[in-house]
């Protein structure tokens, strides 16, 4: 799997030459374009969207309005996004755990065939946290101390309590897991020393710098550019991973060459500062570019592995 | 203290577009108070959408200041018109209004705007001054500490809402069962969705508080109309000799002070609301004071204890919900919501982890106060006209910013259908006398209280001893059972309600 991490400062020079070529050839819009974001105003999804909706209108060339369809982790912006007509003005900015998890737990009218993909932006970095000044510092120790003593663990997801469950039976650790309702309450339980450890979705870069929290593992495929050292569960010897991508989706039946737009306005935006900084500082995630087959490709194969986890 | 945080706050505070969102704020709330029927709550759930497209900052601030100029702008009708612009005020009307009659409406205005404004302004100081040092050790408050915190909150907020506890219970429970619709926040299991993808994270927030509170208010103003004739509000009159004199500031100063201390009590309480603030405070100043005889007709003192303990209730309601995450009333629990809709979760890391946009926040509450004094001395005139709207224009008019509100969501016809249906609700709510009030506490904090005691539950690894280890929780635990059987005593012997709570 190909893909470049493109940290703040690469992108200046870049900007300069893609700038230039703008919309030279092919598809392009005609009138204002409506981004459909699947997450309420404010979250890190919405603040990344509407940054790189200035972005795309500098693409373009078209002003692009943001709509805030919020619901189910984004099942309900991809339920009403199966109606949308397939002519390019309507995209939507997506979180893709919508399809590669929502269909499986629940009954969704919609799925990965109806939709097409076309480029990816951003990357997760999803992790495994505890304390910075718990008695394990890697997760070797953490599981060597869970096989003496009972451990408590925080989860998120369904997907990262069976992985951390798996990983118990494995490891013949006696662990209770305990729900947060997301990174906001993750954090109290775990500097509190309410729990042992805990699953991160992004929150421990608040923490990490100072030293409160230590990311043990990622559950990522890749390690994530912001902390080189820490390794994969995958590298531990653990066959599970766990990743999401924030990517451009537009309706089933959209024809190639909108799809080549966009998967040309994805590369312009990785490379655009204004998107590189607000993504990096301040919503913390990684810049991941992926173009349009590699990004369905990703999609199907992270199913799949939600799936075969799932059903464990 | 960290003081080059403090200085930033400071300079945020004091921009133009900070000035211009928390003086619009007081202005709008100020408006909203003085129109009777129009109240706080009504007003925060409608201007909540209003903010989405300001930073955190400003959002909130606005907010708050609107809550600010609401419990400051009640007191103007209460005075000139009999008719509290919030039911927090009724205990203003009581010396105000005769005082008006007697030729004196502008004093009692100013002495109603000075002892709201020094209220405000000393129980920010101990919002600032208790938050923070709260704050620090808001870690020890874990799972079971929380959930227990929070099942006295709602036993609490049932029984003094409703007067019986058994229906305020109902409506309590009506808003658990409505609080627990969603995706299972462990399994991820959709929970009484019944197939609609739009209520997999739970009953729209804004579309049950626009519609319990503002959208069911409406329907019964509406009905009220078609009864009631208005009152004939006091007309303020040019006269030289009406106006506050440094001799009533000196009478009524002990009085404002008094009235702050209870305010600010009642307000960190979790549950009581500024209505509970400004009649005990009332209460207090009548059998403190030498003369018991003149008021009801007039003194000063009245309007002062009535409006200072009702404005020191809004900073101080902050105090468990920046400490804790913890809503005092529902203006509180509403807030709660705006953070969410900025990304920001409210509670004991809130303070560690943004403490810019906490000391900004805490320079806009105070700049709020300063606007609100300014606003209200020279808005005088102004805002007395206010009183003279008539319903009949001021109704459809928040009908319409309801429905707009609603739709900004983007829930689309859903959110309206829903948004009527929970209309309907809060107007037989309200109707047949079931606190409104303890159902929308109940389903804000339902998924709260869920977590936690899930939490509790799995950590504690089913072992009760683990509670002997943590006296918070334990306390807490015994002083809901003692609220709930004090409670029941009551209702059975049919007494009179400690006070009323309306929405507030």
């Amino acid at each position: 799997m190909k893909r470049r991490h493109i940290l703040t400062a690469s992108a200046a020079v870049c900007l300069l030459m893609t700038a230039s070529l703008g919309h030279a050839e092919g598809w392009s819009p005609e009138r204002p374009m409506t981004m459909v974001i699947g997450f309420a105003a404010g979250g890190s999804t919405d603040i990344q969207g509407r940054v790189l909706a200035r972005s795309l209108e500098e693409y373009f060339g078209q002003p692009v309005n943001v709509v805030n369809q919020p619901g189910g982790g984004g099942a309900v912006a991809l339920t009403r996004f199966l109606n949308v007509e397939p002519d390019g003005h309507t995209f939507m900015f997506g979180v893709q755990l919508g399809l590669t998890f929502s269909p499986i737990v629940t009954e969704t009218e919609y799925d990965i065939d109806d939709f097409r993909y076309a480029g990816t932006l951003v990357g997760g970095q999803f992790g495994v946290v505890a304390r910075g000044d718990a008695p394990y510092q890697s997760f070797e120790e953490l599981v060597a101390y869970g096989r003496e003593n009972p451990m408590t663990y925080a989860q998120q997801l369904p997907m990262d309590q069976a992985i951390m469950q798996l990983i118990a039976d494995q490891e013949g650790i006696d662990l209770a897991i305990v729900p947060t309702g997301g990174g906001g309450g993750m954090a109290p339980l775990l500097l509190g020393g309410e729990v042992d450890f805990a699953f991160s979705g992004g929150t421990h870069a608040q923490y990490t710098p100072t030293g409160e929290m230590n990311v043990l593992a990622f559950l990522t495929r890749e390690r994530s550019p912001f902390y080189p050292d820490v390794p994969t569960l995958v590298e531990l010897g653990y066959p599970y991973a766990m990743d999401d991508f924030r990517s451009f989706f537009l309706p089933g039946g959209s024809p190639d060459e909108i799809v080549q737009a966009f998967e040309d306005a994805a590369r312009f935006a990785v490379e655009h500062p204004p998107f590189v900084e607000t993504t990096v500082e301040n919503t913390l995630h990684p810049i991941v570019f992926m173009d349009a087959v590699e990004t369905e490709a990703t999609i199907r194969e992270i199913r799949a592995a939600n799936e075969a986890l799932m059903a464990n | 203290m960290d003081f080059s945080a403090v200085g930033a706050a400071a300079a945020e505070a004091l921009t133009l577009a900070s000035f211009i969102g928390i003086g619009g704020g007081v202005l709008l709330g100020y408006i909203v108070g003085v129109i009777p029927g129009l109240s706080r709550s009504v007003a925060i759930s409608i201007a909540i959408p209003m903010t989405f497209y300001m930073s955190p900052f400003i959002a909130i601030s606005f907010l708050i200041g609107l809550s600010k100029g609401t419990a400051a702008g009640s007191a103007v009708s209460a005075i000139l018109l009999n008719a509290p612009g919030e039911a927090s005020s009724a205990a203003t009307s009581l010396d105000g209004y005769p005082m008006a009659k007697n030729g004196k409406p502008k004093t009692a205005l100013q002495v109603g705007l000075i002892a709201s404004v020094l209220g405000d302004i000393l129980a920010t100081i101990i919002l600032i001054f208790v938050a923070i040092p709260f704050a620090r050790v808001a870690l020890l408050f874990g799972p079971y500490e929380m959930a227990a915190i929070l099942a006295f909150a709602l036993v609490f907020i049932a029984g003094l809402s409703g007067g019986n506890i058994f229906k305020g219970l109902a409506a309590g429970g009506l808003g658990i069962f409505l609080g627990t619709i969603g995706l299972d926040n462990q399994t991820g299991l959709p929970r009484l969705t019944f197939g609609y993808t739009e209520l997999m994270d739970g009953m729209p927030l804004i579309a049950v508080a626009i519609g319990t509170l503002a959208l069911s208010e409406m329907f019964i103003q509406s009905e009220k109309l078609r009864y009631d004739r208005e009152n004939m509000s006091v007309a303020l009159k040019k006269d030289s000799s009406d106006r506050i004199t440094w001799p009533i500031f000196k009478t009524i100063f002990p009085t404002i002070l008094r009235g702050t201390g209870v305010g600010t009590f009642v307000g960190a309480l979790p549950g009581l609301g500024p209505s509970v603030g400004s009649f005990m405070s009332y209460g207090m100043t009548v059998k403190a004071a030498k003369d018991p005889e003149t008021f009801g007709k007039g003194n000063p003192k009245g309007i002062a204890a009535s409006e200072s303990a009702d404005n020191a209730v809004i900073p101080a309601a902050l105090i468990p919900l920046f400490g804790l995450g913890i809503p005092g009333n529902v203006s509180a629990a509403l807030l709660i919501g705006a953070f969410a809709i900025h990304g920001i979760t409210v509670g004991p890391l809130l303070l560690r982890d943004n403490p810019e946009l906490l000391y900004s926040i805490f320079a806009g509450m105070i700049l709020a106060s300063v606007i609100m004094l300014v606003l209200g001395w020279y808005g005088l005139m102004v805002f007395a006209q206010i009183t003279r709207v008539p319903p009949h224009v001021v109704i459809p008019i928040v009908i319409f910013f309801c429905l707009a509100g609603m739709v900004l969501q983007g829930y689309g016809t859903f959110g309206l259908v829903i948004l009527m249906a929970f209309a309907l609700l809060g107007y037989l709510m309200k109707k047949y006398d079931y606190s409104f009030v303890t159902f929308l506490v109940a389903f804000i904090i339902t998924p709260m209280l869920e977590l936690n005691l899930r939490q509790s539950i799995i950590l504690s690894r089913g072992n009760w001893e683990i509670l002997l280890g943590r006296p918070i929780a334990m306390f807490f635990i015994a002083c809901t059972a003692i609220a709930l059987i004090a409670l029941i005593i009551r209702t059975f012997r049919k007494e009179k309600p400690l006070a009323e709570v309306p929405a507030d």
